[in-house]
């Protein structure tokens, strides 16, 4: 029994991280529309740049998670400037987008093993929180609880701000048709700016943190990430993070478990086979409003 | 015959003997002149890492091979270099672009069992040497086309498996594994079977994916089966997680190794997680003890600023056991000749572990050195620990 509840901490935790990644993935994808396959390169960038950070200037751990996320959000935000808004002013749709997005990420991962020397690097130890709690006989390490923390703070955070305030309404409303936001007063490019710093700001949060707790800062961090958001934006549900955040803690918990109890080996194919079922039977995913047009 | 018919016939045949004159093979070796080998780098992708060791020690070679004039006077190797990201398709293709460039004598290449696989068919089809300098699997070479030089860990993982479980006492024994990777698997069976031999019991085998990143489940997974020790067979970037997840879990039993942890950079991702950990390895810059293994030691930090690998080495001895071939031709190599003389080749003038053979194509070294990491950064020889 202590086995199994060990590993549904550890499912928990893993499955926080993709959640937080597709957190930003997602608030992209219902707001601005654009299926970014770039997106994993902000989590390897922020993780990139917290590790040389603390590296170059001894930063604590919490300096270099807020160096991490800034350099994850204002990538994204060089990426949506260059990329994505020139299409947006020639009026192309996502095809456009998500080719444009797949050079960007081929071009970021490259220049991503560059600044690596193609290492995985390893924030060193001391740097980080690395304690071990016990929870009776189970071991939670402190990465763990942080990760998962973080997790629900942000995705309340979100949910709060797309469905609370005044700017959640603008990005909701850009989202649905940028002219009509901007006749009822809204500023389409200002909203959209926040937007993309805020996903890629996300984004690389669960990078730093990925980062730390898996013990690898390279290219392949972002990459091992964007499947599995992609995969918890799908089964979540496009326009509500909280489905995003149980479907990201869900899938991982499901990872978790196919190792333990199946095989390692049917682990991701279990994972893109509910991939597959729910774009087949249920598109809009578990949380998704029937009548959002993005799926 | 005529007047004009005889002179007609003499400058026939002086020209004759004049065009067949450079074919001739000489006495005196390799013409001077410039000979190319295509090389294969892996300096990005998944294991570049291990890519650039093995592309630095080439380099090396090279320089050293001129310098010293080893195949004759003016005689020196060029590396015309394509990068594969040990990729097979673009392997493949590399190796058809290098066939196709009648200049290049030999190819040498490839970090990754599976993409050897994947050119070796090409290269026999098209009787160009291939001489492999990383992958580890066994039964790639085919002589007089297809070489390795790699040392295989195979005997060493089953050495070492033995002499640690022996000096811990070790009753059962838990085995991590990418499961994706065939090598490793059979490594592990080996070193499973001679244990098992030994009446060390099997806990349990936990299978990871050579593109993982998270080990916590998994090392939970191992640490749930209360094994004495745990053998790692990974990748090194698989195998440095689960070490580092192991240790995050407060494992603190015995964990085996491989020799994806000897080199220097792996120490400085995993700091002193990585002290005490056990694995084999052929060469070590710490450990060598012979004037060739010193000397390549010393030119290799001073040009490259770090320290040399197994991998540097390997790259290294690839580049001089086709020096060594060219080096044995007279008159102009061919592609045929090369694989001939490669052939020939049973013992090495010049290598850097203080002993290697070629047997069936196949480079070996004997003896197996036990190392671990040490909490100042250094290789050195593991002991058991003292409880």
């Amino acid at each position: 029994m202590s086995l199994f509840l060990e590993q549904l901490i550890n499912g928990i935790a893993l499955g926080s991280l993709y959640a937080l990644f597709g957190l930003g993935f997602g608030l992209v994808f219902s707001t601005l529309g654009i299926l970014n396959a770039a997106h994993g390169c902000y989590a390897s960038w922020a993780a990139i740049a917290a590790f040389y950070f603390a590296q170059w200037f001894q930063l604590p751990f919490v300096a270099a998670v807020a160096v991490g996320i800034g350099a994850g959000g204002l990538l994204a935000l060089l990426v949506d400037r260059i990329a994505f808004q020139p299409l947006r002013d020639r009026g192309h749709e996502m095809l456009g987008a998500l080719i444009t997005s797949i050079a960007f990420w081929i071009i970021l991962d490259n220049l991503a093993g560059l600044a690596t020397g193609q290492q995985s690097l390893t924030f060193p130890r001391g740097t980080y929180p690395n304690h071990l709690f016990r929870i009776g006989d189970i071991p939670v390490s402190a990465m763990q609880l942080i990760t998962i923390v973080s997790m629900i703070v942000v995705t309340v955070g979100l949910h709060l701000l797309i469905a609370r305030s005044r700017f959640g309404s603008a990005m909701r409303a850009v989202g649905w048709n940028p002219n009509a936001a901007a006749l009822s007063g809204v500023d389409p490019a200002r909203t959209m700016v926040v937007i993309a710093f805020l996903a890629g700001a996300t984004s690389g949060f669960a990078g730093v943190l990925g980062g730390v707790m898996t013990a690898n800062v390279s290219y392949s961090l972002g990459e091992s990430l964007m499947l599995k958001g992609f995969a918890a934006v799908v089964v979540g549900g496009y326009n509500d993070v909280r489905g995003t955040a149980l479907a990201g803690v869900a899938l991982g918990i499901l990872e978790v478990m196919t190792s333990q109890y199946l095989s390692s080996g049917l682990r991701d194919g279990i994972t893109y086979a509910l991939l597959l079922g729910f774009l087949l039977l249920r598109p809009r995913g578990l949380f998704g409003s029937a009548g959002y047009s993005r799926a | 015959m005529s007047i004009s018919h005889r002179r007609s016939f003499v400058i026939a045949a002086a020209l004759a003997t004049a065009l067949a004159l450079p074919s001739v093979p000489s006495a005196q070796g390799l013409p001077p002149g410039e000979y190319k080998i295509g090389f294969m780098t892996e300096n990005t992708g998944p294991i570049a890492s291990a890519g650039v060791s093995f592309w630095n020690g080439a380099q090396l070679a090279i320089d050293e091979v001129k310098s010293r004039a080893y195949m004759g006077k003016g005689t020196s190797i060029v590396l015309q270099t394509k990068e594969s990201g040990s990729e097979a398709a673009r392997s493949i293709q590399n190796m058809n672009q290098f066939i196709a460039d009648r200049s290049i004598l030999a190819v040498t290449c490839c970090i990754l069992s599976p993409v050897v696989g994947s050119v070796k068919p090409v290269v026999l089809e098209a009787k160009m040497p291939l001489v492999i300098y990383g992958a580890t699997a066994v039964g790639l070479p085919s002589p007089p086309w297809v070489y390795s030089m790699t040392i295989l860990p195979g005997p060493k993982d089953i050495e070492t498996g033995l002499t640690v479980a022996s000096e811990i006492k070790a009753k059962t024994a838990a085995y991590i594994l990418a499961n994706d990777n065939e090598a490793f698997r059979n490594r592990l069976n080996d070193t499973r079977t001679a244990l098992e031999a030994k009446g060390v019991r099997t806990a349990g085998v936990v299978n990871v994916l050579t593109k993982d990143t998270d080990f916590t489940a998994a090392a939970t997974q191992a640490m749930g089966l209360k094994p004495d020790v745990i053998f790692i067979y990974a990748t090194q970037s698989a195998a440095v997680g689960a070490v580092n997840s192991l240790r995050d879990r407060g494992f603190k039993q015995t964990i085996v190794g491989n020799d994806v942890l000897a080199p220097e950079t792996v120490f400085k991702r995993m700091g002193q997680t990585a002290v005490g950990v056990p694995f084999p390895v052929s060469f070590s810059s710490a450990l060598a003890e012979s004037a060739e293994g010193k000397a390549f030691i010393a030119a290799y930090e001073a040009r490259f600023k770090s320290t040399p690998d197994i991998y540097s080495a390997q790259g290294y001895q690839a580049i001089w056991f086709i020096a060594q071939g060219l080096k044995s031709i007279s008159g102009t190599p061919t592609r045929a000749s090369l694989a001939e003389a490669l052939s020939k080749i049973t013992s090495f003038e010049h290598n850097v572990y203080g002993g290697e053979i070629m047997k069936n194509g196949q480079a070996q070294t004997t003896g197996t050195l036990i190392v671990n990491w040490s909490p100042d950064g250094k290789l050195v020889r593991w002991t058991a620990p003292k409880n």
